[in-house]
């Protein structure tokens, strides 16, 4: 497909030069006065620490584990968002466990260690497509950041609370046992 | 004020000759410059001192240092040893010139006049008197180096210029 | 005034003299300063963005984005002095000040007030008094010497940037001084004088009589080539951010830096002193006919900022050149323009205007 551009004829009054500064010069001026007269707070600048961007859903920021209403974890250490993940920053360790209420032995599956190096995760989202569990979400918080490399690396407990205050959740920091068989829970 | 001008000028001029570096030897030459617009100010002359480093400094210098910039010789090239007769008879020959320059500034009439009445508080120049002097009383001599340098100027650009 | 008029009487002409220089000069570099911020915001409007409002005194006082300044200054002052190793060493430092006194003294001749009488005294409000010979070649002169503070600084720092850089800026400079000085000669010559009290005097109280109503040619010649002058930017070629990284002044930092910026400035502010001068009346207010010293400064300084405002306009406004049109423009357009504006001029006056 061929694109026809157009050639622009300049006229005498354009060739002068003098007039088209001018003109530019009135259209900047007109932004000029225009800001001039408005507020700092309603231009086009989000002034980042006291104005924040509203987030658009389906956003990919900082990543949460979910977990259940009774506060157990969804994930079932299934590693395929370890695999899916194009930077290898997922690494998990899985355990068993079991639903003492119902079962003996062990049968369930969870993950011991769920660790995310967020200085190499580059938010693709491929880890949430991954995951049949509907387990692990990105979510809207952008402001990830701290003064040492060990402090970015989220392990399990980091993960599953990173949205509990926005959430209005309690943190978690250890493993409830299940009160109800994971099997019957229709996801 | 005399002195320290002349001093300017003269430490600029050996500066520049002794200097290695081309860059800082054509620095040493606009300080001489300036000694000269200097010397011109005291002269009552604060025309010719202005034009003075319009001309030579303001388009000639910078021109000269364009150029250099443009070879970007940063190593300085090393003099050859000059022959001791090339030297000696140099050295004579700047002697005798200077010798006869003094000679000739000392014979002046003008030098004779001044010695007799003293020096006059001369009339300052002015730009007006300038443009007189070159478009009334040496009119012709104006526009024979006018034509002159057109004519260089056409030659230049005749032959740099292979195809025009 | 008439305190400030009693003082005077009791000192020497000497003291007058310290007391001119300290104030045009210190002020012409506080508005050099006040102008970076200017510019900055400035551009900030025209470009639909805020510009720099964080900087704080005391976490508290922003002055819309005044306190910039000093956080700059501040930081300017205690940054590391880094001196390139292959540089050479003493042109390195000295650059910067050969671009910032040219700059700064280019001022000395232009007369910022009207003069007043006082005490059998005549006092001129101008560094240098009327009748020094020199006039308005004086400030041609030092504008020819402000290109040697960029070819140093871009020699010495031995950078390949630096050195395209100054060999821009001084093709520039010389292809453009000649349009200007031609431009100038024009004002010499209807005026029948190249002082710039005279060329003052002579364009009287009334605005249609100013220099700008009957040169309009001479005018945006004169003012074309104060952008190739002072290196602003739609011929900003000695820096060229976006093709030589920082041209110039690619090696400098901290307080040489600064230096040079503030030479940029400088030169800026003379510049829209000898627009204001030669094409718009000086001090003269228009419609008054005898002015007091306070209005007539007042006035002067007036016209003096709104064209260092429109410096920074048009910078924001127009994109740079490509070099070669540049080179066409200086020498194909604004060289005959100004020299038709002198012939034009010239047979008009034969003509016994």
């Amino acid at each position: 497909m061929g694109v026809i551009v157009k050639k622009v004829e300049l006229g005498w009054l354009d060739r002068t030069y003098v007039w088209p500064v001018m003109k530019g010069m009135a259209i900047t001026f007109g932004h000029f006065i225009r800001n001039l007269f408005t507020t700092t707070a309603k231009r086009y600048t989000i002034q980042y620490p006291d104005m924040k961007k509203e987030i658009p859903a389906g956003y990919r920021g900082l990543h949460e584990l979910k977990r259940f209403e009774d506060g157990a974890i969804k994930c079932v250490a299934c590693y395929m968002c370890q695999e899916a993940c194009p930077a290898r920053c997922i690494s998990i360790e899985a355990e068993e466990f079991s639903d003492l209420n119902i079962t003996q032995g062990f049968e369930e599956k969870r993950p011991a260690k769920f660790s995310i190096d967020m200085l190499r995760c580059i938010y693709c989202g491929m880890c949430e497509e991954a995951c049949p569990k509907d387990a692990i979400w990105l979510r809207n918080d952008y402001e990830v950041a701290a003064y040492d490399r060990l402090s970015m690396k989220y392990g399990k407990w980091d993960l599953m609370n990173t949205y509990a205050e926005a959430d209005g959740k309690d943190r978690i920091t250890e493993d409830t046992t299940p009160t109800v068989p994971r099997r019957t829970i229709v996801m | 004020m005399f002195i320290t001008f002349a001093l300017i000028t003269l430490l600029g001029a050996v500066g520049m000759l002794l200097q290695k570096n081309v860059i800082v030897a054509g620095l040493c030459l606009v300080a001489a410059f300036f000694g000269v617009a200097g010397l011109f100010v005291l002269l009552a002359n604060p025309v010719a001192a202005a034009l003075q480093v319009i001309v030579y400094t303001g388009a000639i210098m910078v021109l000269v240092l364009f150029v250099i910039m443009m070879l970007n010789s940063h190593e300085e090239e090393k003099a050859q040893a000059a022959h001791p007769i090339q030297r000696w008879v140099s050295v004579a020959l700047i002697a005798a010139l200077a010798i006869g320059a003094v000679k000739l500034v000392l014979a002046s009439p003008g030098l004779k006049a001044l010695a007799i009445s003293g020096a006059a508080v001369p009339q300052a120049m002015t730009l007006q008197k300038v443009g007189f002097t070159l478009f009334a009383d040496h009119l012709l001599g104006f526009e024979v180096a006018g034509l002159l340098l057109l004519a260089a100027m056409v030659g230049a650009v005749a032959l740099t210029k292979r195809n025009l | 005034m008439d305190m400030l008029a009693s003082l005077l009487h009791m000192t020497p002409a000497i003291f007058w003299m310290v007391v001119k220089v300290v104030i045009v000069f210190s002020a012409i570099m506080l508005l050099a300063s006040v102008w970076t911020w200017v510019e900055r915001r400035g551009s900030a409007m025209i470009q639909d963005r805020i510009g720099p409002n964080r900087a704080a005194i005391f976490g508290k006082i922003r002055i819309i984005g005044l306190a910039q300044l000093l956080a700059d200054g501040i930081k300017f002052f205690f940054k590391e002095d880094l001196v390139p190793e292959e540089a050479n060493k003493g042109l390195f430092w000295l650059a910067p000040f050969l671009a910032f006194v040219p700059a700064l003294i280019g001022f000395a001749v232009i007369p910022f007030g009207k003069s007043f009488v006082s005490g059998g005294v005549t006092y001129y409000l101008s560094v240098l008094d009327p009748g020094n010979g020199m006039g308005l070649l004086y400030p041609l002169a030092i504008g020819g010497m402000a290109v040697y503070g960029v070819l140093l600084a871009a020699w010495s720092s031995n950078n390949k940037w630096s050195i395209l850089g100054g060999m821009r800026a001084a093709a520039a400079m010389v292809s453009y001084e000649i349009g200007m000085s031609l431009a100038v000669v024009t004002i010499f010559m209807t005026t029948g004088g190249y002082d710039p009290a005279e060329v003052i005097r002579a364009q009287g109280h009334l605005p249609w009589a100013w220099n700008i109503v009957h040169q309009p040619l001479g005018f945006i010649v004169f003012f074309t080539c104060m952008f190739a002058e002072t290196n602003r930017l739609p011929f900003d070629f000695a820096e060229g951010e976006s093709e030589i990284v920082a041209g110039f002044n690619t090696e400098y930092g901290s307080m040489k830096f600064s230096l040079l910026a503030l030479a940029e400035y400088s030169h800026l502010m003379t510049a829209s002193a000898l627009v204001a001068t030669l094409y718009f009346g000086g001090w003269q207010v228009p419609f008054v006919q005898n002015p007091t010293v306070m209005l007539s400064v007042a006035s002067f300084l007036l016209k003096m900022l709104f064209f260092a405002w429109v410096f920074v306009w048009i910078r924001w406004t127009l994109p740079r050149f490509r070099y070669d049109q540049l080179m066409h423009l200086g020498w194909k357009v604004m060289l005959p323009l100004s020299m038709a504006n002198l012939v034009f001029h010239a047979w008009r006056m034969s003509q016994g205007h």
